[in-house]
């Protein structure tokens, strides 16, 4: 694939350029010499995987975290070693990921807040209002009275404060970061007319988001970032947003991956039209044992409800589960794992092992019953089926009574999962399996997932990590927006590919299979 | 070694405690002494801290023992006075205790209060019920009518020479540390205390055991109250009340004892015997009472700081 690094950025024209951004937290290295040069007037838009280096090129922008080397200059004013009040001082100001209002405050408050208007000792209320309704007019075509609650109002509304809360300041650059995350079709449509207007009026905007179909909608320029550096900046109109999403995936891809089972036994978990009524609707698969099925999706696109809801971690209020052919109907966590579900969570600190409980303690929680007689645990049996888990999983520890605590991330993902082993279950859900593991564990992590399969398991892996769907699952679900996009076979994809129908919700070979 | 040395360090508190008030206060290590330290302030206080250790074993707290413990009083007495019986008035005892932990039960795992306002509120509760049923809080007094022996028995009885609430003590404790290291329920509580999401997400029943574990705790303070009141004959509203924070205070020192500081049997025991011992030697030497709750005070710092900032010292996470 050629690279579309482009000439059409000389340094030159630039207007807020940051060069050279090299950034370490511990032992990850988040930015390596990245840069991000903007011109005045344009919608720049800055995408990569989640790790790439965005967020922290953000806050280090806006001086909430300090470079360890590097450039940053705004028309001509060097903002290298600047406080956050410096740099909304220099006209920079982010509309952030998080909703930073104060629920409780009223419109005109929150507008306001930090930045009253005074006459004399008095606040302006008056000409407060009229100033806010007037950009709310302009830029919005809406007026929001400012007297209704933050806590009254939709997200997008919300939304508006907080970009008109920014605008009061004459600001020279507005960065927003995931902007659309959490708004509907209709008030994205409201969002991108307003910053078009903003860009006529001669804003600068830097926009951040994930959904490529986004940027290519609304920005001149894209800049992309992988592993910390700038791999290109491009523009849409002439970059397809499939090579933009190749730009994003690292393809040198290594011999990871073990040998997937070939043999496709009965089906094990099988989903019609499922919907929880809020995050996800009509989902329809079937999963067989001896089968590994990928499930992905940009955070909101619902893959995340739907696997927790198969462990009764969240409701199913539309459509039928069975396993094995028996229905299946979960309110929590033990009656899914009754009816053979065994779960691996995301957070393995918080929810997956308990640190200060020895490994043979944590092996047995899922299990008890197995490993008691009357009520009374069996030492004996435990430290003994625990130490045949320790060297059948290779875990690297001193012994069934050390404490979780004192091994590896990936050690501790390995107890994880033991823990579910002993019950024998015919689904295993795994929520990012390989979340902060080091690439060796990695690897015994997949054979183990291989291993399952064919012993006749059906196994569904939730992950953003595309080389791993690719290199592991027979098939990839993928979500957009609640429903399911696509089923792509994992064989006749690449990450780059699956990328793309994960930010456009499309794939462009049509192999949509139930 | 002085990993050893500096978990016990409780233990070396309590020994240091013995030799000084043996050393200086006249009459401390006398066999009667001891027996009465053992029966009048380490029995109740064990029994009521023994539930403590179960609450807090889940993570949780337990701020109405004292009024668990006053309940199963006040429905022992008011049964003994209607003339039902002793065992009647036990069992009525035992449930209006139950009864108590029940309710903490219901507010904290139906309803999701935390457990430290969920008692709180019962506290009060239990303030205004005995204010409300005792006429404004007067003590009640078990007339003569009604004393059979097995009452005095439950107030003085011995067994083999030992006191009946010393052999209850024992009890209680055996079975306590039974139930906790080693059975299934004390294995899921231990979890549900230390991570309860990893409980949760294991497919424990964690409601239940939670609710459980309260109403046990209520019927523990439930055996306290019975003891208390028929060991002075006269149910006094809100005596229970007493031994709320010297529980509190033995549970937490003793979580010094176990290696990951969880609510513990033995440990339990130690701080009991601690705190009393204090308040009994402080006593002999003569020093205002007023100056007790200062010692206790001073006793639960000690203990913890010889733990935990020994631990620091010796390069363990704190």
């Amino acid at each position: 694939m050629s690279r579309p690094e482009t000439a059409l950025a000389p340094d030159e024209d630039a207007y807020l350029s940051l060069s050279g951004l090299t950034k370490r937290f511990g032992g990850v290295q988040a930015l390596a010499g990245a840069k991000l040069l903007v011109r005045k007037g344009e919608i720049h838009g800055l995408v990569g995987q989640n790790g790439a280096g965005k967020s922290t090129m953000i806050k280090i922008l806006a001086g909430l975290v300090q470079a360890d080397a590097g450039q940053i200059h705004i028309g001509g004013r060097d903002l290298a070693d600047a406080r956050p009040r410096d740099v909304e001082a220099a006209g920079i100001h982010f509309i952030h990921q998080e909703r930073m209002l104060v629920p409780d405050f009223t419109v005109a408050e929150a507008l306001f807040l930090g930045h009253e208007v005074r006459l004399g000792p008095f606040l302006a209320r008056r000409r407060m209002q009229a100033s806010a309704q007037a950009l709310m007019q302009r830029y919005f075509g809406r007026v929001l009275p400012g007297n209704r609650l933050i806590a009254e109002l939709s997200t997008g509304e919300q939304q508006i404060v907080q970009i008109v809360r920014a605008l009061l300041q004459e600001p020279q650059v507005l960065v927003l970061d995931e902007p659309t995350a959490a708004l509907v079709r209709a008030e994205i449509d409201h969002l991108f007319e307003a910053l078009n207007r903003l860009r006529a009026g001669g804003m600068t905007v830097v926009y951040i988001s994930h959904y490529l179909s986004e940027i290519e909608a609304l920005c001149d320029r894209v800049t992309v970032l992988r592993n910390g550096q700038t791999v290109a900046t491009v523009d849409p109109r002439h970059t397809s947003s499939r090579e933009i999403a190749s730009l994003m995936v690292a393809r040198d891809l290594n011999e990871m991956f073990p040998a997937r089972v070939a043999s496709k036994g009965r089906p094990v978990l099988s989903a019609r039209a499922l919907g929880d009524g809020r995050n996800f609707q009509d989902v329809t698969f079937t999963l067989h044992a001896g089968e590994v099925l990928g499930l992905t999706g940009l955070q909101g696109s619902g893959a995340k409800e739907l696997l927790r809801s198969l462990f009764g971690l969240d409701r199913i209020t539309s459509g039928e589960v069975s396993i094995e052919d028996r229905p299946f109907r979960a309110r929590s966590p033990r009656e899914a794992a009754a009816q053979g579900v065994a779960f691996v969570p995301e957070d393995r600190r918080h929810q997956g092992a308990i640190l200060e409980m020895s490994i043979a303690a944590n092996m047995t929680l899922a299990n008890l019953a197995r490993f008691s007689w009357r009520g009374l645990l069996r030492p004996r049996l435990e430290r003994e089926v625990a130490t045949r888990m320790i060297s059948e999983l290779a875990i690297k520890a001193e012994g069934p009574d050390a404490v979780v605590a004192s091994l590896s991330g990936g050690n501790q993902q390995k107890v994880v999962l033991a823990k579910w082993l002993t019950r024998a279950a015919p689904l295993y859900i795994l929520d990012e399996p390989t979340l902060g593991v080091d690439v060796a564990a990695k690897i015994e992590i997949y054979e183990l997932v291989q291993r399952l399969a064919r012993d006749g398991a059906a196994i569904l892996v939730l992950s953003n990590d595309l080389d791993e769907l690719v290199g592991i699952t027979h098939r990839i679900l993928v979500m957009y927006r609640g429903r399911t996009a696509s089923s792509i076979p994992a064989a006749t994809t690449s990450p780059a590919a699956l990328l793309d129908v994960i930010l456009t919700g499309q794939s462009e070979i049509a192999h949509v299979v139930h | 070694m002085t990993n050893l040395i500096l978990r016990h360090g409780i233990t070396v508190v309590t020994v240091l405690a013995f030799a000084f008030f043996g050393w200086n206060a006249q009459g401390f290590l006398s066999v009667p002494n001891l027996a009465s330290v053992l029966v009048n302030n380490v029995a109740l206080l064990a029994i009521a801290a023994f539930a403590m250790t179960l609450v807090v074993r889940t993570g949780g707290i337990d701020l109405s023992i004292g009024t668990a413990i006053d309940m199963a009083g006040l429905a022992f007495v008011a049964a003994l006075r209607v003339n039902l019986g002793v065992t009647i008035a036990v069992l009525a005892g035992l449930a209006a205790a139950a009864a108590t932990g029940g309710f903490n039960a219901l507010l904290i795992t139906r309803l999701k209060i935390s457990p430290f306002l969920a008692t709180l509120g019962t506290l009060f509760i239990g303030h205004s019920l005995q204010q409300l049923l005792a006429d404004g809080g007067n003590p009640i007094y078990v007339t003569a009518a009604s004393l059979p022996p097995a009452f005095q028995f439950l107030g003085h009885g011995l067994i083999l020479g030992v006191h009946l609430r010393i052999w209850l003590v024992v009890i209680l404790a055996l079975a306590m540390a039974l139930l906790l290291s080693r059975s299934s329920f004390g294995r899921r509580l231990t979890a549900s205390g230390m991570q309860v999401n990893v409980a949760w997400y294991s497919g424990l029943p964690v409601d239940r055991d939670i609710a459980l574990v309260y109403v046990l705790a209520g019927v523990i303070c439930g055996i306290a109250g019975v003891l208390l009141t028929a060991g002075v004959s006269v149910y006094v509203p809100f005596a229970g009340n007493a031994f709320l924070l010297n529980a509190i205070g033995a549970t937490f020192i003793g979580t010094t004892l176990s290696r990951s500081h969880v609510a513990n049997v033995q440990g339990t025991l130690l701080g009991v015997i601690l705190i009393s011992v204090a308040a009994n030697g402080l006593l002999l030497i003569g020093w205002n009472f007023y100056w007790q709750q200062l010692a206790t005070g001073m006793v639960i710092f000690l203990a913890l700081a010889f733990t935990f900032g020994g631990r620091r010292l010796a390069g363990g996470t704190p």
